[in-house]
């Protein structure tokens, strides 16, 4: 795995605005960035990346069966009371679900470290199944890659297959629902409904603020449909805390991801996953947070977080590094594994699962060990040729 | 080949091939409960605006009327009715207009000038119905029947009146986007 430097496609903008990404720069500052490229070997992807990534999502929904068996475990999770039967009928109706991000500390030379599961509302799906795709293309056609460079991402063929295989199970009318002010998630969702349409589904899209409540307790869009299926791009705890969320269990509205995806979004896994298989090469030391001081080599994260937000950090050389957020409750540990930095870069490995497979990743950026909304996008590819070569 | 053998967009992109769909010359109809789903649906707040103030008007003129509030209930649903008069000191009592209805020619997928439109009521079974084409209006008080002169309009039956909105998004403001 190298950080290699590349020239800009000159014509990158024009085609961003082409195919609708809006949000390329966000707040003035640069998100997708292709002024370098990070290549890996084909055994790297195959062997460090996408094998483990299969093997810890089987992990994971494995662990989500013995979590619905025990209120134990929802309590220790934080599920609000009143949904946990509606979670847990969920998982046993085995409704379908789409997809999910893992997230992996890696730099080539020890195995990825999961940093935690993003399974209810993972971003940044855009840059790496379509625009990180053409980004590869062009720049083979430009003679700016080795020749028979790849790229691990076959995101965009997977998510029109999984929508053609649950295609039957989503009930109709089929929305696609989003913040209305977030341009970024936006994006995501008129992407993804791009793809449903591209499996032959009919669906529409739909602010999340204009999503209605009928009088009989059931949720309608702006011309009072009642909604059969909701893909909602936001997360499910939110949901649950705010005005319609006691609606939801009754509503018969089905949910995409669905309601056990709850489970798998929340930072509580990361603890349950490493007592269920303790000394995994792919997973860091972690507990359930019982308060007090964060000894060094630790990090604490909040069940409930998103964007690197409200992390602190406590480093084995006892530095202490710590991020702002909106996020409070009970919190986990986990070993400090700090990312490796790549010229002064600190990559993650967003890996995506989709319709139970793995296809493919996505790498954002940080200038701080901690990875945050800020990190930019950086593309990826497969080369197997001589470093030689490369450096063109 | 670890990467998709093609990718393409439908709609995002700038090529809309699925325009093609609307090159027909058709009647674009719709039955709203709001002027707000109105111009979701169509994106032409003017024929929604125009289509909602003609059906309100019509609406009591055109409404079963009838000689006391219960009769008007029990066919439309409680606080569904409102007490009215036909101008001569007749008091008489008719259903809220609870949608409108709209109807245009499309030319090529953009809406000809003109529209027809009409009140919609709901009954309390959950139909939705209108006045029958120069549905007859006046004096007289059509009490019992009510229906006389309404027509069953053929919405979409998974329809709910909507209550309330803006029952989620709240936490939308606190954090960045996804994760």
């Amino acid at each position: 795995m190298r950080r290699i430097a590349l020239a800009e496609r000159p014509d990158w903008r024009a085609k961003a605005a082409d195919c609708g990404f809006g949000f390329h720069t966000i707040d003035d500052a640069p998100y997708w960035d292709e002024s370098a490229y990070y290549a890996f070997s084909l055994r790297e992807i195959e062997h460090d990346i996408e094998s483990p990534t299969e093997e810890l999502h089987a992990m994971a929904l494995d662990m989500v069966e013995r979590i619905v068996g025990s209120e134990q475990l929802m309590q220790q999770l934080a599920v609000p009371e009143p949904y946990r039967d509606w979670i847990a009928e969920s998982w046993r109706r085995r409704e379908p679900h789409l997809y999910g991000r893992l997230d992996f500390a890696y730099d080539g030379r020890g195995p990825a470290k999961l940093y935690e599961l993003n399974y209810d509302t993972p971003t940044s799906l855009f840059e790496a199944a379509f625009f990180q795709w053409q980004w590869l293309e062009d720049q083979l056609a430009r003679g700016q890659l080795p020749a028979g460079s790849d790229q691990f991402n076959s995101i965009q063929e997977s998510l029109v297959e999984a929508f053609g295989t649950i295609a039957r199970g989503i009930a109709r009318p089929f929305h696609f629902a989003a913040v209305r002010d977030s341009n970024e998630d936006q994006g995501t969702i008129a992407y993804l409904r791009d793809c449903a349409l591209q499996a032959g589904i009919e669906c529409g899209t739909l602010a999340i603020e204009d999503i209605g409540i009928s009088e009989d307790g059931r949720f309608t869009d702006l011309d009072d449909q009642v909604i059969g299926c909701l893909f909602k791009l936001y997360p499910l705890e939110d949901l649950f805390r705010e005005t319609f969320g006691p609606y939801l269990p009754r509503s018969g509205l089905q949910l995409i991801e669905p309601p056990w995806k709850a489970l798998l979004s929340n930072k509580g896994i990361l603890p349950l996953l490493w007592d269920a298989h303790r000394g995994h090469p792919n997973l860091l030391p972690a507990e359930f947070d019982q308060g007090g001081a964060l000894p060094r080599g630790w990090v604490r994260k909040p069940l409930h977080s998103r964007e690197g937000a409200n992390i602190a950090m406590h480093l084995d050389d006892g530095r202490e590094l710590r991020t702002d957020g909106p996020y409070d409750g009970p919190c986990i540990r986990q070993a400090c594994h700090p990312l490796t930095a790549f010229d002064g870069h600190y990559p993650l490995i967003g890996s995506w699962v989709v319709g139970d497979r793995a296809c493919g990743i996505g790498i954002r950026e940080d200038s701080s060990l901690v990875t945050q909304d800020s990190a930019r996008f950086v593309p990826h590819a497969i080369v197997e040729e001589a470093r030689g070569v490369l450096i063109a | 080949m670890k990467r998709s053998r093609t990718a393409a967009l439908l709609l995002m992109g700038t090529a809309p091939l699925l325009l093609t769909a609307c090159d027909r010359n058709e009647a674009r109809e719709g039955l709203y409960t709001s002027v707000e789903a109105c111009v979701a649906q169509t994106n032409d707040s003017s024929t929604c605006n125009q289509a909602f103030a003609k059906a309100e008007q019509e609406a009591v003129a055109t409404a079963p009327r009838f000689a006391n509030r219960e009769e008007c209930e029990a066919s439309y649903g409680k606080e569904k009715c409102a007490e009215r008069s036909d101008g001569n000191n007749h008091s008489f009592f008719g259903p809220l207009m609870t949608g409108f209805f709209l109807s245009q020619m499309m030319r090529n997928g953009v809406a000809a000038n003109g529209f027809n439109s009409a009140p919609a009521f709901r009954d309390s079974n959950g139909g939705w119905q209108r006045p029958a084409a120069g549905g007859a209006s006046g004096g007289v008080y059509r009490g019992g029947t009510a229906g006389t002169g309404m027509v069953p309009i053929n919405a979409t039956p998974n329809r709910a009146v909507t209550t309330s909105r803006s029952g989620f998004g709240r936490s939308s403001g606190s954090r960045g986007f996804g994760s």
